[in-house]
């Protein structure tokens, strides 16, 4: 019905595991937003594409072991709650 | 309780009574309110303090060496513990900072929300500093505070509850909804303003703590627009919603586009480039979203027909009179700028008391 935190933090759930599925190989590298394209040159200010890729990578990185565990605790808690 | 603190309280005390209590909390801009805590050790702690000396007289147990040894060892094992809560609780809370966004007063507070509610004949948003920290709000009326917010928040979550019981549709639960509902989109905005922040790079001194204050804001228009809607049915809701959306809308270009335009755009010199664009229309974006949440969180609860419609009428009327008057006279401001209005504009920013306070001390022999 309305919109509660509980669904915020659903919410967030999904889209962080949705911004640490992307892969750098099979999908980034092809759109055009691997690590290696698209930055700028030295004290240029970076545009919004490249504080996007900096974003997309740095949650790939530090959410990659937290996820797991709090993907398997949803997991457990919505089989035996849910 | 403590032995070294007896002493240590009575030898703090005279230091600071020396300063006078005027200069001490206006100069030292990092105290945001008058230091009380000199007094309270000198009548608070020295209650506690005279047990021990009649301990004796009570009973051989208390007498025993061994047990003040203990007594001695548990005060002391208490306030160790009771230091490293406190910094564990700074590390994670910033607890001064927050100590700075509470620092309002009634004038303050009076002022605020009359700059929420008519925002428009207000000419210097510039925040004030002071050896590079702010100064708290209740001398800045343009200083973000959490107080405004905070009351305003559980204001509203009352008044759903108590627009939902005039409907019959209240139940205990549904409090709680609310403010559940109203706090997960409060979050929402605060994390989509600050991913557009991050996204254009804007170089700015705005915290999370303020993007909060800002977004808070708009719960004070919101409170009039239920309570007008409570009154006076659904046109009064309407008029004074939209009344408020505007002023909130004013409010926030006004009061953002000093924090997120550059230096040179702030002060009306035009700045080409796409960067400048680009924050001009996130300031935009941002003032915009305040009435689209105003409207999302309201409108459901006012639904019901106007039953004192004689009433509403009247009101409708009164309202357009009134909006028709303050229009004209604000084009009338607007228009005599430069001659008639001017001298009464300037006599009202220089009379604020709280604005010469400033002007004294941080010119005068405050400084010392």
């Amino acid at each position: 019905m309305a919109f509660t935190l509980y669904a915020l933090l659903q919410a967030a759930l999904l889209v962080v595991n949705a911004i640490a599925v992307l892969h750098e190989e099979r999908f980034l590298r092809n759109v055009g937003w691997g690590t290696d394209q698209g930055i700028g040159g030295f004290g240029e200010e970076p545009g919004i594409k490249a504080q996007l890729m900096n974003l997309i990578r740095s949650v790939r990185t530090v959410m990659r072991v937290p996820l797991i565990a709090v993907n398997s605790i949803t997991i457990v808690l919505l089989l035996l709650f849910g | 309780m403590n032995p070294d603190g007896g002493p240590g309280g009575g030898l703090r005390q005279p230091s600071k009574r020396r300063l006078p209590a005027a200069s001490s909390s206006m100069a030292d801009p990092h105290q945001l309110f008058d230091d009380t805590s000199s007094s309270a050790l000198a009548s608070g702690y020295a209650a506690p303090q005279s047990p021990p000396v009649g301990y004796p007289a009570q009973g051989s147990f208390l007498a025993e060496p061994m047990s003040s040894f203990a007594m001695a060892y548990g005060s002391t094992l208490a306030s160790h513990s009771k230091e490293i809560v406190d910094k564990n609780i700074d590390r994670f809370i910033p607890m001064t900072k927050l100590k700075y966004y509470f620092a309002v007063d009634t004038v303050y507070v009076g002022k605020k929300l009359g700059l929420l509610l008519f925002p428009f004949m207000h000419q210097d948003w510039q925040v004030r500093y002071q050896q590079d920290t702010p100064v708290a709000p209740r001398f800045d009326i343009n200083a973000p505070d959490l107080y405004i917010p905070v009351m305003a928040f559980i204001t509203y979550i009352l008044v759903a509850g108590l627009a939902l019981g005039t409907q019959n549709r209240f139940s205990p639960d549904i409090l709680g909804l609310q403010a559940s509902s109203a706090l997960a989109w409060l979050i929402v905005e605060v994390l989509a303003i600050l991913l557009s922040l991050y996204l254009v790079t804007v170089n700015t001194d705005l915290t999370t703590i303020d993007l909060v204050a800002f977004s808070g804001y708009k719960y004070v228009g919101m409170i009039v627009g239920i309570v007008s809607g409570l009154l006076f049915g659904k046109t009064g809701y309407h008029l004074l919603l939209s009344w408020c959306c505007l002023s909130i809308f004013v409010f926030m270009i006004r009061t953002l586009r000093l924090k997120i335009l550059s230096e040179a755009a702030a002060e009306g010199v035009l700045v080409r480039g796409a960067k400048n664009q680009l924050r001009m229309y996130l300031t935009m974006a941002i003032a915009a979203l305040q009435p689209l949440f105003m409207y999302w969180l309201t409108f459901h609860l006012v639904r019901m027909a106007c039953e004192l419609f004689l009433l509403s009428s009247l009101w409708f009327l009164f309202v357009i009179f009134w909006m028709e008057t303050i229009s004209l006279w604000l084009f009338l401001c607007n228009f005599y700028q430069d001659r008639a209005f001017y001298h009464w504009g300037e006599r009202v920013f220089v009379s604020d008391p709280g604005h010469m306070l400033y002007v004294f001390v941080s010119a005068g022999p405050g400084q010392l």
